[in-house]
């Protein structure tokens, strides 16, 4: 069979950004009032950015990003032309204008060279490639989880960070709520005594091979434009039922399931506290609910089902030789002596805004600095995950060398490291 | 202990059965034999869906005898990557001759898919078939080859990316700097440093988009190491933004002494809104700069590079900050803010000791270390009580503010004075508000409760009240009993306060006092309040259907207007049972309350519709038919 006509876009991107290089129309320096300390933006002086891919989640992320006086959001993406029009008279209405731009596209918004930063929320199988192709247009993103769907494009995903010097928020927001950062900082400063264990909750542990469900009659392509939502991932039929983005294609070799989707933000959080250090070397097959993982140090990082203190969702655990603490998305933590308070007192915040979050990202656009869901500490959080992933797939343990992040001696569980994308699509 | 996620968690499960559930053939989803798999692939038969799942299958068991089957699909658009899938994974030669192959026969997204699988396959011998793409007049294309040639990344690829850089059209010429950048760093990784750096210069040299000379002057400034100092220096003078922020990104990778150094000399030339930027910098290289270097900034620039001092200053600063930040705090009064936070932000353990050292003799900025102090939770009950005596009142009223982060339950009596008997009456409310902010965090509250008791009796009418206020706050058995005791008193201010805080009161044994004041006392505004706070309890709080139900004839035999029986009759419903039924139905025989009753017992009965007792006792009703 051919391949449906389809024409190879030649981006403006290329030329416009050639017209930049030798003398740049933005602003050469960031006022301080920028950086808040005055408390008054300059409509010049705003953090532009536009959105790829603003559904459900994506629509609260908007929200907080729009509270931001330092934020001028200009810009839509989806594949979805309804979804399209409500995300830009949400973002109008805020502003009172009508400037919100719309695409289908979202290379032709990161060819606008005003846009400094992008907010990706578009569904799991994108996020990678979205992430990798707007940081080599010189965006800064905010990307939301899990961000990768295999360990490969864990490593491409820090790699091009670094390398194109782009600011990288994964959304991780619970690094950014008191109680989490408390808790990950007595774990990973040593007041707990030498951390043993890491807890965290994967919420449903399975592991599987997706695919592809019966074909039905497409929309129109202005409507969805269901061939940029496969996006990378392996030509399949539509079907109506995978357009939630929810286990459609988000571990890549292997659909995710709760290691990955609850492990992104769980595991991400035990990951702080062990200090962000590289991920567990040995990984086991589940058992009695539990799977356990074993750091280079000894320490275990344990994915656990059951058996958690009712602190709310996303629960984590921190054990040490002479303390431990727990928390969970209520904003509460139990700690097994106060005297780990040392006086302090630990704002509860419940129900996990991302709105902290989202300022750490804007204040690290200005200041450079990184923001706590970085790539680096986002991409061995994700290989934690997706290497658990891959001992619960093939049901027994693997072994991962840190130098290159190879399962040793193990041909199936390397060939699960990747996965080819859907041409034309490459990070 | 059972654990609730989000709905949406739970939708995302559901969907992955469904997505994983074998719909045709189950056999492709669990054999690990090849020669089936092949065997499927090869069959006329096999459904499509099947033909793309045993692609998925053999990434993992496959072999080279895969290849041919495989490298058949790679012109078909459907299954083309799902055959790369495969074909990217399995560790045989094969498959790079497939792919360098099919380049031969493919165009379009094809062609690029395969040139992408080839890049990540990092096969060397493609360099030649690459090279030849480089030239394809479809820029994407060519740009894909480049990012190939860059991916394998030896010099043999890196020469024709530089051959390529100067000659190739406009568009592709990103892609050849991004290939050669990619290329340059696993030059610089096999130690062919001057090659790399070469690199790096030729694509910053060249005329591509601004974002792929940000990553060659990344790449050159870290590939040439301390030489690379004056490289950096240029950027964080360079007019552009991209450039300047560059510079203080690969500052803070480098973590390196020259870097600090350079970052520092640059601060008192650059603009105000960059020398800022410039500091926060310095933040994060902690062991690059002396810390008197900072303290200097702090000291002696322009404010905002002031304020961002000050801020580093709290973020990697030792004990021997303490002093020279004091000191800018007393010659700058709209730096105290800063400096506060600077000093409550110190994490180095010596801190607390030096500051308990300078409040020994402080002057001026007493007030300020008692505000540390408190916001610290410094132990330093002792010296704060001295400073109850201070002649200024704003240094009372940080020792009072810091007393309520810190006294120790032993001490609150020291607060307790305060408010029972203040030397100065301008220090009431400062006092209250620290005694209610220590009282809650008592950790003996019985304790707390009962010492705050005693005050209360020997107190004149305005503290009473606000002691009460405070046992409000702080809760339990003990409070209760104060607190109900006072609103049998007869002054209407007491009544007034003690039974709004019975009415808000957030534990259950708060019920029992309610119902005895709303059967006690006259038909009053406190009447009232009380049979309010009760049924609210009996709405509200958690508790067996019996003692709701028993709540409920309570609280419908003390209400004495039919508003306030009307709500006791809205809790029925919410709680639907035999029990709440038979009240529903007993309330509907007061015709004040007949239509809300009967509302209230047909929604206890369709809500309980399989129980027969219950639409036995509908129908006696006439709620049912």
């Amino acid at each position: 069979m051919t391949q449906p006509k389809r024409r190879i876009r030649r981006r403006s991107f290329l030329a416009k950004s050639l017209g930049l290089a030798g003398a740049s129309a933005l602003p050469t320096i960031i006022p301080s009032s920028a950086l808040g300390l005055d408390g008054t933006v300059a409509p010049s002086e705003r953090i532009v950015v536009g959105g790829i891919g603003i559904g459900g989640r994506g629509t609260y992320d908007l929200g907080c990003f729009l509270q931001q006086s330092d934020v001028q959001f200009n810009a839509v993406c989806d594949i979805k032309e309804a979804r399209r029009v409500t995300v830009k008279r949400l973002i109008d209405d805020k502003y009172g204008n009508q400037d919100c731009a719309m695409y289908g596209d979202f290379r032709e918004l990161l060819d606008r060279s005003d846009i400094d930063a992008v907010l990706i929320a578009t569904g799991p199988n994108w996020h990678a490639t979205a992430a990798v192709n707007a940081a080599k247009a010189g965006k800064d993103i905010y990307c939301e989880k899990p961000c990768t769907k295999n360990i490969a494009q864990s490593l491409v995903l820090a790699d091009t960070m670094r390398r194109t010097a782009r600011i990288f928020q994964a959304g991780t927001q619970r690094r950014n709520l008191p109680h989490f950062a408390f808790a990950c900082y007595l774990a990973r400063t040593g007041k707990l005594g030498k951390l043993k264990k890491v807890y965290a909750h994967p919420a449903g542990m399975q592991a599987m091979t997706s695919g592809w469900l019966p074909a039905e009659e497409a929309p129109e392509k202005n409507q969805i434009d269901w061939d940029t939502y496969l996006g990378p991932a392996a030509w399949r039929p539509f079907n109506k039922k995978h357009l939630d983005g929810f286990n459609f294609e988000k571990g890549g070799g292997l659909v995710g399931g709760g290691v990955l989707e609850w492990g992104s933000h769980c595991v991400d959080l035990c990951q702080w506290a062990m200090g962000d250090c590289p991920p567990p070397i040995e990984y086991n097959a589940p058992e009695n609910g539990e799977l356990v993982a074993t750091y280079e140090n000894g320490a275990q990082l344990i994915f656990r089902e059951k058996n958690w203190i009712p602190l709310g969702s996303c629960p984590v655990r921190f054990e040490g030789e002479t303390g431990w603490v727990e928390a969970g998305d209520s904003g509460k933590m139990v700690l097994s002596s106060p005297e780990l308070l040392a006086g302090r007192v630990v704002e509860e915040i419940g129900g996990y805004p991302a709105t902290f979050h989202v300022r750490d990202f804007l204040d690290c656009v200005k200041t450079r600095s990184q923001p706590k869901g970085n790539a680096q500490a986002a991409a061995r959080a994700h290989i934690a995950c997706h290497a658990a992933n891959i001992a619960l797939f093939l049901n027994r343990q693997v072994k991962l060398n840190l130098a290159n992040y190879e399962f040793i001696n193990d041909e199936p569980a390397n060939r699960l490291r990747s996965e080819a994308l859907r041409e034309p699509w490459r990070i | 202990m059972r654990f609730t996620c989000f709905p949406i968690c739970a939708a995302m499960l559901v969907l992955a059965t469904a997505v994983s559930c074998p719909c045709v053939n189950g056999q492709v989803r669990t054999t690990t034999s090849e020669p089936e798999l092949i065997a499927i692939m090869s069959s006329g038969d096999t459904s499509d869906e099947d033909k793309a799942l045993a692609c998925k299958r053999l990434a993992i068991y496959g072999s080279a005898a895969a290849v041919p089957e495989l490298a058949k699909l790679l012109p078909d658009y459907r299954f083309a990557s799902w055959a790369r899938i495969a074909l990217e994974a399995i560790p045989a030669r094969e498959c790079d001759e497939a792919l360098r192959s099919a380049t031969k026969q493919l165009d379009g997204n094809l062609l690029i898919g395969v040139v992408n699988s080839i890049g990540v396959r990092r096969d060397r011998e493609s360099v030649e078939t690459l090279t030849e793409l480089l030239k394809n007049p479809t820029f994407d294309i060519a740009s894909a080859a480049a990012v190939a040639l860059g991916k394998i990344g030896d010099e043999t690829a890196a020469g024709v990316l530089r051959q390529s850089l100067s000659q190739a059209s406009v568009e592709v010429r990103s892609a050849i700097a991004e290939g050669c950048v990619l290329c340059a760093e696993r030059i610089l990784a096999t130690g062919n440093r001057s090659l790399a750096i070469e690199m790096y210069d030729e694509v910053r040299n060249a005329k591509v988009p601004m974002q792929r000379i940000v990553e060659a002057t990344r790449g050159a400034i870290i590939a040439r190491g301390a030489e690379g100092v004056p490289v950096l220096v240029e950027q964080i003078r360079s007019p552009e933004r991209s450039m300047f922020q560059l510079a203080l990104q690969v500052a803070r990778e480098s973590q390196s002494k020259e870097v600090g150094k350079a970052l520092l000399s640059e601060i008192n030339s650059a603009t105000t809104d960059r020398a800022t930027l410039i500091v926060h910098a310095l933040g994060d290289l902690p062991n690059t700069v002396e810390q008197q270097s900072i303290i200097d900034i702090a000291a002696n620039a322009k404010k905002e590079v002031r304020v961002a001092a000050i801020g580093v200053l709290g973020r990697i600063g030792d004990a021997a900050c303490v002093a020279p930040l004091l000191k800018i705090a007393m010659e700058s009064e709209d730096l105290q803010a800063p400096v506060r936070a600077a000093l409550v932000d110190l994490q180095d353990e010596s801190v607390n000791g030096e500051i308990l050292k300078r409040l020994k003799t402080a002057k001026d900025e007493t007030q300020l270390l008692i505000e540390v102090v408190g916001l610290r939770r410094i132990e330093a009950t002792a010296q704060l009580e001295t400073a109850l005596s201070s002649s200024q009142a704003a240094v009372r009223g940080a020792a009072l503010a810091s007393l309520g982060s810190i006294v120790p339950q032993d001490r609150l009596s020291i607060l307790i004075s305060q408010v029972v008997a203040p030397k100065y009456a301008e220090d009431l409310t400062a006092a209250q508000k620290a005694l209610k902010e220590a009282a809650v965090r008592m950790p003996d509250r019985e304790a707390c409760a009962a010492e705050l008791t005693i005050a209360s009796k020997k107190a004149a009418l305005p503290t009473r009240l606000a002691l009460m206020e405070i046992l409000g706050s702080v809760g339990g058995p003990t409070s209760l009993e104060t607190v109900a005791a006072v609103a049998k008193e007869s002054d209407p201010q007491l009544k007034d306060v003690s039974t709004r805080l019975l009415g808000e009161w957030m534990t259950i044994d708060a019920a029992p006092v309610l119902l005895d004041l709303a059967k006690r006392g006259p038909a009053d505004k406190f009447q009232l309040r009380a049979v309010k706070g009760y049924i609210r309890i009996a709405r509200q709080f958690v508790m067996s259907d019996q003692e709701r139900i028993a709540m409920c004839e309570n609280a419908m035999e003390a209400a004495k207007q039919t508003a306030e029986k009307k709500m006791v009759v809205e809790i029925f419903s919410r709680y639907p049972s035999i029990g709440m039924l038979k009240l529903a139905v007993e309330a509907a025989k007061s015709p004040a309350l007949k239509e809300d009753a009967n509302r209230a017992a047909l929604t206890i009965a369709e809500k309980l519709k399989d129980n027969t007792e219950a639409q036995e006792l509908a129908r006696k009703a006439g709620i049912l038919p």
